[in-house]
């Protein structure tokens, strides 16, 4: 742990500029990621988790959409203070990122084989070796059967689990330290589901990078991660080792979503479920957001809790942890 | 209560025998002729209790939503045939099917898309009611308030528009939409997978209240099998147009005997980073329905596969009480025995 992380993210803030107001989308977190770690940021839809790995990419939809605060520390540099050029040269290079949708990120009208290239060029120290031999070498890294063949196909002649492998080759391609992944298996079914995740560890245990897991699914946590951040209305409400997550959930939101979730391997009557609905970030109530949902709901939640440490490594936003203290 | 023996005794309300849906693939602008078959349903056989809830599982493409079309009768089989309430429906008159028509429901996977974002909620519920009764503008109106309050959302609710709602919400109004013609049957197209993580199970628990009060037959179709075990009262596993197992949900998850359904129970993801599953993983994807492999579809991916699997179709049979499967293996030429192949 006294290694310099890859990436620390110190009270990032993105706000959005809208007619309404202002939305606080990611609104203070900060977090750390070490080499060869795996961090899940789960959260729903509107929790900030995907609007933090554009943040940390520097993509986030302007002018509406600005980085107002904090600081992403990469390497221990801060790419907040990047111009638009530098970071040019560490997407790709340094940072590389996997969206949900495999056919939406590739370009219909090119063969894989040019949109591999077409990263692989940007590399200055061309090797020796040509571009298309390490197309498909990466092909074949990827377990994609028949690179050799593979390479002039087009996305639309490919099985989506095909195609997000194509997106992991393009995205190793430079080899980066450090691999955001935007829900990458929604859209597969779940035996290539287990196929592409099984191939990100392998991926990972080559290269050594750390990869940012973002999901809604808890057992891709508990399958992947080592460490969790839990998202909710733009802020961490829970960060703590995969294990003391699953075992020890501090955060009345982590707990009630976990046992909500239904498992496999038992039988039950009735699921416990979460009344109310996920807030709008326009329309946050004072104080804990999560307060109008939550079952130990008490006086002291109409003020925003910090965040009280539960056990070493393991913390959480809930005024509940702050009689314990 | 996993809901089994208590209604074993119950009446069939659906009956798929034998149905086959075959699509043709055409080639040519002008002048089209068939260049293959793409066999969506071949030979599907189950039935669905009053009162209980039948899932198919299975992957992309294996012919989970035509079956699901079967059953609306929104597209007719070509072979075989679908019994309502032991009426095969290839005879209906006029009369039965409108009949029929309001006593079978669907709701669909996203609410986003099969709400009309042009309507009121309250007409969205009341229009299955204006085509299938004759009431007074009075008497819609205290049944759409009536279904609103059903499904946990409020009478004033009524002069909204879908947009106004949340992804949970919608579904609430989809599924209030369905009830309104009172049916026997309403088909479940992956209910809650649109929705947040903490809204799935709200959703899921109103589905199994509503099916205890009214006693509605469910036909789901979901890839999650947690949720499936959790609404199910039995569960067929399907796999390129065919059903190749199908048991009750305790029996199909502790004892599952298909080798595709032990790849896809090894390949959900686990409750508890310690909970370590073997994990079996299947070479390839699943194969082109257009061409699917000879003898067993599944022997291409198959870990046990064995030399007649490519040559023989194995056949579907009962091995345990209310448990069946279609693989070699529990065949008498079968060389290993169930128990040797436990993993």
């Amino acid at each position: 742990m006294n290694e310099q992380p890859i990436l620390a993210v110190e009270d990032l803030q993105t706000y959005f500029f809208t007619n309404a107001g202002v939305v606080k989308a990611v609104d203070g977190i900060s977090f750390e990621l070490h080499k060869g770690e795996t961090l899940g940021i789960v959260g729903e839809s509107g929790s900030g988790k995907s609007m933090t790995a554009w943040s940390i990419l520097r993509l986030v939809p302007e002018p509406a959409g600005r980085i107002v605060g904090g600081r992403i520390l990469y390497q221990g540099e801060n790419l907040l203070e990047k111009s638009q050029a530098e970071m040019q040269e560490i997407r790709g290079n340094g940072i590389c990122m996997v969206m949900q949708d495999p056919l939406t990120s590739l370009n219909p009208v090119f063969n894989i084989g040019n949109q591999i290239i077409e990263c692989l060029r940007m590399d200055s120290t061309p090797s020796g070796q040509s571009l298309s031999e390490r197309a498909i070498e990466l092909l074949a890294k990827v377990h994609i059967p028949a690179p050799r063949d593979r390479i002039a196909a087009f996305p639309h002649q490919m099985s989506g689990g095909m195609r997000q492998r194509v997106v992991g080759a393009i995205a190793i391609s430079r080899s980066p330290n450090l691999l955001i992944a935007d829900e990458p298996t929604t859209s597969l079914d779940a035996t290539i589901q287990l196929q592409y995740l099984r191939l990100l560890k392998e991926i990972q245990e080559q290269t050594g990078a750390g990869i940012i897991f973002i999901t809604h699914d808890f057992g891709i946590v508990a399958r992947m991660c080592d460490r969790v951040a839990v998202m909710y209305a733009g802020k961490i409400v829970e960060q703590a080792d995969v294990e003391q997550l699953f075992d020890n959930p501090a955060h009345p939101y982590t707990e009630a979503l976990l046992q909500s979730v239904p498992n496999l391997d038992i039988d039950v009557d009735l699921l416990p479920s979460i009344e109310g609905q996920p807030p709008t970030l326009d329309d946050l109530p004072e104080g804990c957001a999560f307060a109008p949902r939550c079952a130990y709901a008490f006086d002291k939640c109409s003020e925003y809790p910090p965040e009280f440490s539960v056990e070493p490594g393991h913390g959480a936003r809930c005024w509940r942890h702050h009689v314990n203290n | 209560m996993s809901t089994t023996d208590s209604m074993e005794s119950s009446t069939e309300l659906v009956r798929l025998e034998g149905v086959k849906k075959y699509f043709p693939v055409t080639k040519g602008l002008v002048i089209q002729h068939t260049v293959g078959m793409v066999k969506a349903m071949d030979g599907i056989s189950f039935a669905i209790p009053e009162g209980q809830t039948y899932s198919i599982v299975g992957e992309s493409g294996c012919g989970k939503t035509t079956t699901s079309r079967i059953v609306l009768m929104a597209e007719p089989p070509t072979e075989g045939q679908v019994y309502f309430q032991g009426r095969p429906m290839e005879r209906f008159s006029a009369a039965e099917q409108r009949a029929f028509r309001a006593s079978v429901q669907a709701v669909f996977q996203d609410p986003w898309s099969s709400l009309n974002p042009r309507m009121r909620v309250g007409s969205i519920i009341s229009e299955p009611l204006t085509t299938h009764q004759r009431l007074t503008k009075q008497e819609m109106k205290a049944q759409v308030n009536e279904l609103l309050e059903v499904v946990g959302l409020h009478p004033f609710h009524a002069q909204r528009y879908p947009h106004e709602f949340s992804g949970g919400q919608r579904q609430r109004i989809a599924i209030a939409r369905a009830l309104s013609t009172r049916p026997k049957l309403i088909v479940l197209d992956e209910p809650v997978s649109a929705l947040d993580v903490s809204i799935r199970a709200q959703i899921l628990n109103l589905l199994k209240e509503l099916q205890q009060t009214y006693s509605l037959s469910y036909l789901l179709i979901a890839h999650n099998l947690a949720t499936v075990r959790y609404m199910s009262h039995e569960i067929g596993v399907m796999y390129l147009g065919k059903i190749v197992e199908e048991a009750r949900p305790d029996e199909l998850f502790t004892n599952p005997l298909h080798p595709y359904t032990k790849a896809l129970i090894s390949a959900s993801l686990p409750a508890h980073p310690r909970q370590q599953r073997e994990e079996i993983v299947l070479a390839g994807e699943v194969p082109s329905p257009l061409n699917p492999p000879s003898g067993c579809a599944f022997h291409t991916r198959c870990p046990f596969v064995m030399d007649h699997c490519s040559k023989e179709i194995p056949e579907y049979r009962e091995v345990e009480q209310g448990h069946r499967v279609a693989c070699h293996l529990y065949t008498d030429r079968g060389v290993l025995s169930p128990a040797s192949t436990t993993l």
